[in-house]
């Protein structure tokens, strides 16, 4: 582990440490400037108050940087991908059909040639360290991946001698799954939740430290979604793994994520915590009016400095305080304007998810 | 070690698989023919005057090398190496704790294990076609002693020629997700080989070498040596290609 000082300006190591985090193995220190934003002199602190805020430390489990990569010189699947995937968390890989969903993963996990950027992986380069990396991850990706003319026990035995795990771990991940009582069964005999269940029970084979499984859900009835919605949750709280999950529907995953990443057309348009998603649901929520005179309504409302929209007949302005929209309401009752209704519409996570993947 | 865990795994995939019954068909097929053709004769190689276990074994072979052995080496080839393809398992496999060489040797060995297990197969059936119209017809064991080294001999030379075979099938099946390419050049190579079994230059196709040491016609160049020569590049050449594949699953 380094720290690395000397890329630091002068001026910024004089200045007081506000967070210490991790990223790449290496520690980076951050400073604020306080002595331009306060507008106080700028001149070197004799004796800096050097503080180290340990809740700054973000361990991250992946992290690519500017992930590039291209079917063809025209067709550029992936652009410039930096995710961070912080450990412990059950990170929400969200997109469209062919937004680059399985690329990136497919590229994480080694099964594409990487062409530009970077992956790590517990802190580690996985070009370099490709079989240690993948002794602690589990995967599913796109469709299950069984041997059809195989019981589900076979299956798991055909992994299990690669993993040198132990032989009853197999009754474990089955029991874990559901399938315990499959018998003779053969895995091409299964239905499509019992294949995706089988699938998962593969990745939990051989206790990994890190999940990736690509819609993992696909092909369950909402019972199994939410029994896998449970058993991903349990995994994470208990077990403390790591969970990467994609999916095209944000209501599917969102009761269980942690954080959230959403890509489209090769580039990632969000990445953060739930509740940042959240935040920006917020921030997207607007307040409507319905009046008798939507011309009258517009006008006073641009009296107060705030810019109005007009939609089906409503008067739609961003979200503001309370008091506010208590004031307008009496400025347009002394305008002797009919006020039918004054509501607050609030986009729900998907319509963000819709109208980012749309942009 | 890991190469052990490797085949181990490997080898548990080919249970119940379609090489697998082709191995236990295809070994006992000819001897089974020879079989019932000493019980509808009520004879047995008892009434062969000299070299018994020999006559036995090369007619066998004769029946066998000429066509079937090749072309159950093409199918078995194929279908071990397109059991990934087949099940969409390429992806999975990839993504596990070994080395790419491991796995491209590890299944190499699968397949040349199933074709010992066919050769151990054939030999067995063999013997029991043999031996057992003996102990029903004459009561007694055959004359001669089976002459243990002169079938190991033969069984060398024909697995020797079943080499390249193996190796072309190969490449095929890790190149191609369509099943029916590695079986459809596997068999205009075999074919094309057998039609054309008189010409001169047919030592250029190792589809040729099987036919060729059964007829043991006069030639002059060493089969075992061309068979192997092209053993090895090809291998060489499928090793190269399967490792710098951009997509691995």
């Amino acid at each position: 582990m380094k720290i690395f000082t000397n890329k630091f300006t002068e001026e910024q190591k004089h200045e007081p440490l506000t967070g210490v985090w991790l990223y790449g193995g290496n520690v980076h220190i951050a400073y604020r400037h306080i002595a331009k934003r306060q507008n106080v002199s700028s001149k070197p602190i004799d004796k800096p108050k050097r503080r180290i805020d340990f809740n700054f430390i973000i361990m991250y489990c992946i992290e690519t940087n500017d992930l590039t990569y291209r079917f063809s010189e025209k067709e550029i699947v992936l652009k410039n991908i930096n995710l961070k995937i912080p450990q412990g968390s059950i990170f929400g890989f969200l997109g469209p059909n062919g937004a680059g969903k399985t690329t990136t993963l497919k590229l994480i996990l080694g099964l594409l040639k990487k062409q530009e950027g970077t992956i790590s992986i517990f802190n580690k380069t996985f070009d370099e360290n490709r079989i240690d990396t993948l002794k602690k991850i589990g995967s599913l990706i796109e469709a299950p991946s069984l041997y059809a003319h195989l019981t589900a026990e076979e299956n798991l035995k055909i992994w299990q001698k690669i993993y040198q795990c132990s032989i009853s771990r197999i009754n474990e991940v089955l029991e874990i799954v559901g399938l315990s009582n499959t018998g003779n069964k053969k895995a091409g005999q299964f239905s499509l939740g019992m294949k995706q269940r089988l699938s998962i029970a593969i990745a939990l084979l051989h206790n990994p430290k890190l999940l990736i499984l690509d819609e993992p859900t696909n092909g369950l009835d909402p019972s199994g979604i939410l029994e896998i919605r449970e058993l991903l949750t349990k995994l994470n709280n208990e077990q403390k793994i790591t969970i990467v999950i994609s999916s095209h529907l944000l209501a599917e995953i969102e009761k269980m994520v942690t954080h959230i990443g959403i890509i489209n057309k090769g580039s990632i348009l969000f990445q953060g915590t739930l509740d940042e998603l959240h935040i920006k649901q917020a921030q997207t929520s607007y307040i409507s009016f319905e009046t008798d005179n939507v011309l009258q309504t517009s006008e006073i409302i641009k009296l107060n400095n705030l810019i109005p929209t007009v939609s089906n007949n409503q008067v739609c302005i961003s979200n503001i305080d309370k008091e506010v929209i208590s004031s307008i309401n009496s400025q347009l009752v002394n305008n002797k304007i009919e006020v039918y209704q004054i509501s607050t519409i609030k986009n729900d996570l998907e319509s963000i998810f819709i109208d980012l993947t749309k942009n | 070690m890991n190469y052990i865990y490797s085949l181990q795994s490997e080898w548990i995939k080919t249970k119940r698989s379609a090489a697998s019954w082709l191995c236990i068909i295809g070994g006992f097929f000819i001897p089974l023919i020879y079989f019932i053709g000493f019980l509808k004769e009520k004879n047995s190689i008892n009434d062969y005057k000299f070299d018994i276990w020999q006559k036995l074994f090369n007619q066998s072979w004769q029946n066998m090398a000429a066509f079937l052995l090749p072309m159950g080496v093409i199918l078995a080839s194929s279908l071990i190496t397109q059991i990934e393809y087949k099940n969409n398992t390429w992806k999975q496999l990839h993504a596990t704790p070994q080395t790419y060489t491991n796995i491209f040797i590890a299944k190499f060995s699968v397949i040349i294990l199933m074709t010992i297990k066919f050769f151990i197969f054939f030999n067995i059936g063999v013997i029991l076609s043999g031996l057992i119209p003996c102990i029903l017809y004459d009561n007694h064991l055959p004359k001669e002693n089976l002459p243990i080294m002169y079938f190991i001999k033969w069984n060398i030379k024909y697995f020797i020629t079943c080499l390249p075979i193996i190796a072309i099938q190969y490449l095929i099946s890790l190149k191609f997700k369509n099943f029916l390419v590695p079986i459809g050049i596997g068999l205009l190579g075999l074919v094309g080989s057998l039609i054309g079994l008189s010409w001169k230059y047919i030592f250029i196709s190792p589809y040729s070498y099987c036919t060729m040491t059964v007829m043991q016609t006069k030639r002059n160049f060493n089969i075992f040596q061309f068979a192997t020569i092209y053993f090895i590049v090809i291998m060489l050449i499928s090793y190269y290609l399967y490792i710098s594949k951009k997509e691995k699953g």
